[in-house]
């Protein structure tokens, strides 16, 4: 959202032309943009996982041959009650909000499909303004070093 | 000298004030953000579907059947509360952006006519 602003060098501020304590708030900025988006980037990534994991377990909890089989349903995290699939051709699909689709096999594993590649298109996007953020980082940081080392320079020259 | 610190003071508490408000209604816009964005991609959704599809909605731990039409209503009407919502927070986060603009003149302001005073005032002492 706020990847546009605030681009140090892109523009009308020069970085080279400002003092050291606003270069290091700038870099403060930056770095807590930075994190901001890198924590976005693990989220987005985790939502990703866990959506294979509905893919994984459609494709291997699904099928004809699990439907004659009895399996154990969990009531709670340590007692379980036997069962058996009723349905093994549709599923209840969250699609977020409260609601709850109701598909076949094919569908859901499309829906699911299509999630992923969505997160996919997001993770690439989020992974370049990223990746400029981290660069504009270093820019500050290696500007902020090069006053630091000529200030110390000039130090010098004055007491030498 | 002290007067001057005390309208100072004044002045940047009900500037802090003000920020800490335009982080509530930033988080608040945000959350509303995050929150069309759910019922848009729920809403595409419900477009892919087919008419005679099965719905349900949940309330609490039971999902209720829903018609198709009757849950895009309300998904649309979700999204257009929304919508109005942001527009609100907009505002309003426009209304303190420019109180906090015109705080940070009459600081700088103040801050002006000190320094002139101050030089007003050094080579009398």
């Amino acid at each position: 959202m706020a990847s546009k602003q605030g681009q140090p060098g892109s523009g009308q501020i020069d970085v080279t032309q400002l003092p050291v304590p606003q270069l290091q708030e700038l870099k403060t900025q930056l770095d807590r943009e930075l994190e901001h988006l890198t924590t976005s980037f693990q989220s987005l990534r985790t939502a990703q996982a866990k959506f294979r994991d509905c893919l994984a377990s459609i494709a291997t909890g699904i099928s004809a041959s699990t439907a004659e089989k009895t399996l154990l349903v969990p009531l709670t995290s340590s007692l379980y009650v036997p069962g058996k699939l009723t349905d093994h051709e549709h599923v209840l699909v969250d699609v977020g909000t409260g609601f709850f689709v109701e598909k076949d096999i094919p569908g859901a594993k499309d829906f699911y499909e299509r999630k992923v590649k969505d997160l996919q298109d997001s993770l690439k996007d989020l992974e370049g303004v990223v990746n400029s953020k981290a660069q504009n980082v270093r820019v500050v940081e290696e500007v902020i070093r090069l006053k630091v080392m000529n200030a110390q320079e000039q130090e010098k020259g004055k007491t030498g | 000298m002290s007067e001057f610190q005390k309208k100072l003071q004044e002045l940047s508490e009900s500037y802090q004030s003000l920020q800490a408000e335009l982080g509530t209604a930033v988080e608040a816009r945000q959350k509303l953000e995050s929150q069309q964005q759910e019922n848009t991609t729920v809403k595409k959704e419900f477009d892919l579907l087919d008419d005679e599809a099965n719905i349900y909605k949940q309330i609490g731990p039971v999902l209720l059947k829903q018609d198709k039409t009757e849950a895009l209503m309300s998904v649309n009407g979700r999204l257009e509360f929304i919508e109005k919502e942001i527009r609100r927070f907009e505002t309003q986060i426009k209304g303190i952006q420019d109180k906090s603009e015109k705080l940070k003149v009459e600081v700088r302001h103040m801050g002006y006519s000190h320094t002139r005073d101050l030089a007003f005032v050094k080579p009398q002492d």
